[in-house]
């Protein structure tokens, strides 16, 4: 746990010139995978219910 | 019941004895901060220094008006009886030792640990906060984008099947004229056996059209926003009346005043279904 | 550090000799005025000729009205004062001694105590509760209403929408049926003006099939050259055709009354979905003594139970291209589901975002708690010491 945290600190955490852009790109990837991962939850809550759920259907009618 | 009295009463007393309630003897008008002079037959000890157990001034004081002198004195404590001395003492009960409470079980076990969990959650925040902070302004950004009925109203669609060959359309969008010509092959060749790197405003036909026989252009003179007149003018093309500007069969600006060739807008032909979309 | 512990902690009594009149002789309590004056005597109590700062009051039987407080510091006192000769010294005891009651506050300490406060809240908050439960109306507030509970229309039932989860979207199938119910009945008498053809799509149908319905529509465009208004088949941009030109044609083709428009009806009634619902499905016969205009239908939950727009639905009125039953009450499910997606477009996003704020704030909330935590280590773990100077 210890050496986690300081390769943490000393990777990550020790110059602000590393830390900031860290935070500012982490941040743009969380932004990402949080929408992902958000919609993935409301998909399997929501199975069947949604129209990309039933639109099959009707394009194949064509 | 805490309330504070505070009593002012012209006495006369000896500036030099007086007694707090709290059994603090002090002389008011002595200037006790003040340092001694040097004593050559002092015995080397006792502070020279300003005294540091002056009573502090909340504490009340004495003084001089032309009256006399004339004591304030905070009370603090409700008067309960005889004994009310007591109940204004400002002392503290003496301990041995200073009595701190044990902190040992609030202490990082590992430094370590400690600082990059600190750090973890920084860093956190600011990601949480940046990732927030860019979703607040995207979306206040996507507010001031044209809105779902504008965007709808924004494309036209054109059955092209209904315009016969060497005919012009004037269509409206978005409140301009729009020209559709279908051209003859003999314009196609016109059009594209012009030597048109000597033209005002040189582009070649391949650059204006997507589909040879279809030309799409807006129907706005660039010289000053007349709608020119269809097949007109010395080639072939269109003819400003306004101030006698002569477009070719591309649209491509010969002779008179205007400084550009028509203009062409986003379109897009979809041959399966035959079918134009503009916009 | 006071005083005291430069003067070597010796006991407040070496400067206060003490003043008060032998015990058993006083049992007094000072009047309002006595304290300034005496007070302002202490202080120079040792000097001679000074006032008389304590003069013993002879009645011990003089009552004074006094707050609860200081009735019990009497008590307390005049206990403390039997019990000690030292009477100053019991003082820090007896100042404190607010909570250890003789036995004549008992009564004072259930009234002060925080268990008979909150039994008493209790109690005041349970019967409240109780009558307003029973009686539907909060006790000794009058109310008054303008309407019975007839005219106001039956409140109709709960209904389990499949949106009605705070995380559950729209059943996209049922707003499709819901289209076509509203196309097919609907229609005829009730406008849409707030949804265009293009909203349809991606909700219930593919563009090509909203297209298909949109130039089925004959729409009035212009001017054109001539400066004439032409029509034109419908587009995506279009919105949903009425069923009248002007209200006065909706009024005359209904006996004088206006078919509201739909876009908004289940926002704009109380009860919202739930009401529309029980609206549709909840015609029946008028009971015996309830007179029924011409023309108008009795139904238990329209205000005014009289209303001008018949039963619409009944088993079999459409036929769904998904095979679903069409029963009345399905009909209705799906028109109502449709319905309040034209009101509430935005509803399915708008859930999406919630959980994505719900889960973002609750989150920055949290590490910004535990970051305040940690950036007040430094002055909450501070200790203040004083040395006092040494005196040889």
């Amino acid at each position: 746990m210890s050496a986690l945290a300081s390769t943490f600190y000393n990777a990550l955490v020790k110059r602000n010139s590393v830390f900031v852009p860290v935070i500012f790109t982490g941040a743009f990837a969380f932004s990402v995978g949080f929408d992902i991962g958000i919609t993935k939850l409301w998909d399997a809550r929501n199975q069947g219910k949604q129209w990309k759920d039933i639109r099959a259907k009707y394009i194949e009618e064509e | 019941m805490a309330t504070v009295h505070l009593s002012k009463k012209a006495v006369t007393i000896p500036t030099t004895v007086r007694t707090l309630s709290s059994g603090v003897p002090v002389a008011p008008l002595v200037n006790l901060a003040a340092r001694g002079g040097h004593d050559a037959h002092g015995h080397g000890h006792g502070a020279s220094g300003p005294r540091s157990d002056t009573p502090a001034r909340w504490a009340g004081g004495v003084s001089r008006t032309s009256s006399g002198f004339v004591s304030k004195t905070f009370q603090y404590s409700p008067v309960t009886g005889i004994h009310q001395k007591s109940l204004m003492h400002t002392s503290a009960v003496v301990r041995d030792a200073p009595q701190v409470p044990d902190f040992s079980k609030y202490e990082a076990k590992d430094p370590s640990t400690n600082r990059g969990l600190a750090y973890l959650m920084i860093g956190s925040l600011g990601l949480l906060s940046a990732s927030a902070a860019k979703s607040t302004v995207t979306e206040f950004l996507a507010t001031m984008s044209a809105s779902a009925d504008v965007l709808a109203m924004a494309k036209v669609e054109l059955e092209l099947s209904s315009i016969p060959e060497g005919k012009n359309v004037i269509i409206k969008w978005r409140g301009k004229p729009v020209f559709i010509r279908h051209r003859t092959q003999s314009e196609i060749e016109e059009a594209r056996s012009t030597d048109w790197k000597s033209l005002r405003d040189p582009e070649s036909d391949e650059a204006r059209t997507k589909k040879p026989e279809w030309l799409v252009m807006l129907g706005v003179c660039t010289h000053l926003g007349c709608v020119p007149i269809g097949e007109a003018g010395d080639y072939g093309g269109w003819f400003c009346p306004c101030h006698g500007s002569h477009y070719d069969i591309s649209g491509r600006i010969r002779k008179g005043p205007a400084p550009l060739n028509l203009e062409v807008p986003q379109y897009d032909i979809n041959e399966v279904d035959n079918k134009m979309v503009i916009g | 550090m006071s005083a005291k512990d430069y003067y070597g902690g010796a006991p407040q009594q070496q400067y206060y000799p003490p003043q008060g009149p032998p015990p058993g002789q006083g049992g007094y309590y000072p009047g309002p005025q006595q304290p300034q004056q005496a007070y302002g005597a202490q202080p120079y109590g040792g000097q001679p000729g000074y006032g008389q700062p304590y003069q013993p009051q002879p009645p011990p039987q003089t009552v004074y009205v006094l707050p609860a407080g200081a009735l019990k510091n009497v008590a307390a006192l005049s206990g403390a004062r039997s019990t000690s000769l030292n009477a100053a010294r019991s003082l820090p005891r007896v100042r404190f001694a607010s909570s250890s009651a003789s036995s004549s506050s008992a009564f004072e300490s259930f009234t002060n105590s925080r268990a008979t406060l909150a039994s008493a809240t209790l109690l005041t908050v349970g019967s409240i509760a109780w009558y307003a439960n029973l009686y539907g109306t909060l006790p000794f507030i009058g109310e008054v209403h303008a309407n019975s509970p007839a005219e106001e229309g039956l409140h109709p039932a709960q209904y389990p929408w499949s949106h009605a989860g705070w995380l559950d979207s729209f059943d996209h199938a049922s707003i499709r049926r819901g289209y076509q119910v509203y196309r097919e009945v609907c229609a005829a008498c009730h406008s849409l003006d707030r949804i265009a053809w293009r909203n349809l799509v991606g909700v219930s149908h593919t563009v090509d099939e909203v297209k298909a319905m949109a130039e089925e529509v004959e729409y009035e465009d212009g001017p054109n050259d001539q400066g004439e208004m032409f029509t034109r088949p419908g587009k995506l941009s279009d919105y949903l055709p009425p069923p009248y030109p002007n209200e006065e044609a909706a009024r005359a083709s209904n006996q004088g009354a206006l078919p509201p428009d739909l876009s908004l009806i289940v926002k704009a009634r109380h009860g919202g979905a739930d009401y529309i619902f029980s609206l549709l499905t909840g015609y029946r016969d008028p009971p015996a003594g309830f007179e029924i205009r011409e023309g108008m239908n009795y139904n238990p939950y329209f205000p005014g139970n009289a209303i001008s727009m018949a039963r619409v639905l009944f088993d079999g009125l459409v036929e769904y291209d998904d095979g679903t039953p069409a029963t009345t009450s399905q009909m209705a499910k799906d028109v109502v589901t449709f319905l309040n997606w034209a009101a509430e477009p935005e509803h399915d996003e708008r859930k999406k975002a919630g959980l994505k704020a719900v889960i973002l704030f609750s989150a920055l909330t949290a590490i910004s708690l535990y970051v305040k935590r940690h950036k007040w280590t430094v002055i909450k773990t501070r200790k203040i010491q004083y040395n006092p100077p040494s005196s040889h």
